[in-house]
């Protein structure tokens, strides 16, 4: 059984303009030890994906359908509805949040509280979860500081976020996402804020961990570098739809849909001939509240048909791993979404 | 509208870079200071010299606090300089008063890294584009609302988008704003601080082949603000790396993206994530201990020294020269010829 395995999940937003389907039933999946790289631009749904399955949807949003299970627990809102069950949803929500799922998120500068010491922060989530005095908590605190980094860390368990750069308080924050040895890490987009150099640093950090500990990492990021270097398997979101998804020499080698041939094709890549110019995406990306059913890449897409702007394409396997959602490879079984209405 | 009709569309306007002689900008031991509290000053900008030719784009990389962008703002003289010399096409224009700089400020213009932030977002888009003119005295309104149409189709907007508000257009078409906006003065020289840096991947390269073919046609001089490597080494001609300050290389495109000399430079390629898993998998990542110095008190010798796996004795005590190998330019000395 995998660590984590979504299935159809759909979440939706409430807004004064309309509903927007942010999420439209995506199915992920985690083993142990594994890194999976949730790849797409802003707004394709890649972290509203998984704030559904921690349960911090603003909120406007609700996770309509789908499933969730997380290491043969059921995490999906959904499948609780009356009073009490959602009690005790919360309950083990809160459980698990902090424990044994954490989540990195992308900003080091806002994310901590800028009014309590670091030690305060670091300690909190092991007081909460774990039956420890302050000095045992205290212990793993410097134990967490040493790992990820942090030189002297009894000094500088006492001072507070502003008196630390970017890239330390991306260490601090990963020190908190470690602190209980969590079984499922959710990076978002954690490097972006980040230097180059430092970049490369908290990556290694990661990949380090992740090894050390089979901790299962999801790595939402818009960086196709970083995950090429990073991950094991990659979905490419687009839309609110898993456009393909594979290992990562199958999306970089054997890409099939066009989206993301065309994401491979616009970085520049210094190891081709650098003059000629990017091939870019033309247009950009869609409505969310105004797309309907069709395939979401239908007009930025060059091999585009009219079926594609119509209805939403089959998913098609390659191999095992990849799978790719496109009427270019599943033209021929049109039949199965049109149904009888082939004639109208 | 696409690209081919968009480019039919423009008028050929006369290419600047075959009339002049002589490069568009040169700097000379540029330096900026800011005050700081306690007496302190800021190093943001640290002895930088180089030229800019006509036509070219010179890319400057360098991690956040590096002083890439207080460069690019004092060499507009949106900040006065502490000392050196900034020289734009032949002339010396550091000492120059804000009344002295006014014919100059049209020919250098700047697009800012957020286009969230640099738009007023109570002023049409036509308004935004038009501004520079009316404050430059330039043509009669009507002359002026012909210009703007103008714009808006070079940069690949649609002409019904002059009377929206900024708030109705994505990161990337704000971006083009931006870009008309700066291109409304036809200047010969802009700064491009982070131009791209806010945008999805996809539309990037939109804006980059903008920004190239804009250049090709009217032969404007770039300096290229950005800390993506593979896109400075993309649109650059020349490429210089910064640190804490300096100038630490400064070389030709390919000279300093494959052939680099300074640790730093070698580093921070290296720390570059490729897309490319075979190539990401062999490739020697030079993982750099610690970060930068604070440039409230930068190192007494080479400031990457703290840092550098090369750092002998005198890198701690002394400063090094810039040392040339060909066009090539390092600031290390590693490449300190033989006594």
């Amino acid at each position: 059984m995998s660590l984590l395995e979504i299935k159809g999940l759909t979440t939706e937003f409430k807004t004064d303009g309309g509903t927007v389907k942010a999420v439209r039933g995506v199915d992920y999946h985690v083993e142990a030890g594994e890194i999976l790289g949730i790849v797409g631009e802003s707004g394709s749904g890649k972290s509203q994906g998984m704030l559904s399955l921690m349960g911090l949807l603003a909120g406007n949003g609700k996770v309509t359908s789908g499933s969730m299970t997380f290491d043969g627990k059921d995490l999906s809102p959904n499948h609780y509805n009356t009073k009490a069950e959602k009690k005790q949803y919360e309950k083990m929500l809160q459980e698990i949040r902090g424990n044994e799922i954490s989540m990195i998120f992308q900003d080091p500068m806002s994310y901590l509280n800028p009014i309590v010491t670091i030690e305060k922060q670091i300690t909190e989530g092991i007081l909460y979860h774990t039956k420890c005095t302050k000095k045992e908590a205290r212990a793993r605190a410097i134990e967490l500081m040493k790992m990820v980094g942090i030189p002297s860390p009894e000094m500088r368990l006492k001072q507070y976020p502003f008196e630390f750069s970017g890239g330390m308080r991306q260490r601090i924050i990963i020190a908190i996402a470690l602190a209980n040895n969590p079984k499922l890490l959710i990076c978002d987009e954690p490097t972006t804020a980040l230097d180059v150099t430092v970049q490369a640093q908290i990556l290694e950090l990661i990949k380090e961990l992740t090894q050390k500990a089979g901790t299962g990492v999801i790595l939402i990021t818009h960086d196709l570098g970083v995950v090429a270097s990073l991950c094991d398997r990659i979905s490419i979101m687009y839309g609110g739809n898993i456009m393909e998804e594979g290992t990562v020499n199958e999306i970089f080698y054997e890409a099939k849909h066009p989206y993301t041939k065309g994401l491979l094709n616009s970085i520049a890549n210094s190891n081709v001939d650098n003059k000629e110019p990017l091939k870019p995406i033309p247009g950009t990306p869609p409505d969310l509240i105004k797309l309907g059913n069709e395939c979401p890449f239908a007009p930025r897409c060059s091999e585009a048909m009219e079926i594609c702007t119509k209805y939403s394409p089959l998913s098609t396997e390659f191999s095992k791993t990849h799978k790719c959602k496109c009427w270019l490879h599943c033209a021929e079984r049109y039949e199965e979404v049109i149904g009888g209405k082939a004639d109208e | 509208m696409s690209e081919t009709e968009t480019r039919k569309k423009v008028k050929p306007v006369k290419k600047l870079a075959e009339e002049k002689a002589g490069p568009i900008l040169e700097i000379q031991g540029l330096t900026k200071y800011f005050d700081a509290a306690k007496g302190k000053m800021v190093h943001a900008v640290e002895n930088v010299s180089f030229t800019l030719e006509r036509g070219e784009t010179l890319g400057i990389v360098g991690e956040s606090g590096c002083g890439k962008s207080s460069m690019g703002r004092t060499i507009l003289k949106i900040h006065d300089s502490t000392s050196g010399k900034i020289i734009f096409d032949g002339v010396d224009i550091t000492k120059f008063s804000n009344k002295q700089m006014n014919p100059y400020r049209k020919r250098m213009q700047m697009i800012f890294q957020d286009p969230y932030a640099s738009l007023n977002p109570r002023m049409t888009v036509g308004e935004i584009i038009e501004e520079p003119m009316v404050i430059h005295n330039m043509g009669t309104p009507k002359e002026r609302r012909a210009i703007v149409q103008d714009l808006i189709q070079t940069v690949g907007l649609k002409p019904d988008h002059i009377r929206r508000y900024p708030f109705e257009f994505s990161g990337g078409q704000r971006q083009r704003i931006g870009i008309a906006r700066a291109l409304a003065l036809n200047p010969e020289f802009i700064v491009c601080d982070e131009p791209i840096s806010a945008l999805d991947v996809s539309i990037q390269a939109q804006v980059i082949n903008l920004l190239e073919k804009l250049q090709h046609e009217r032969g404007f001089s770039y300096l290229f603000i950005a800390h993506d490597l593979e896109m400075v080494h993309h649109i650059s001609h020349k490429i210089g790396v910064m640190y804490l300050g300096n100038m630490v290389e400064f070389g030709t495109s390919d000279e300093v993206y494959k052939t680099p000399l300074h640790p730093y430079t070698k580093a921070l390629i290296s720390a570059s994530p490729v897309p490319d898993p075979e190539l990401a998998k062999t490739k020697k990542r030079i993982l750099l201990e610690g970060e930068v110095p604070s440039p409230l008190n930068p190192p007494k010798g080479c400031p990457f020294a703290p840092r550098c796996p090369h750092c002998t004795e005198r890198c701690k005590q002394e400063k090094p020269e810039t040392y040339s190998i060909g066009n090539h330019k390092v600031a290390c000395f590693l490449y300190a010829p033989e006594k």
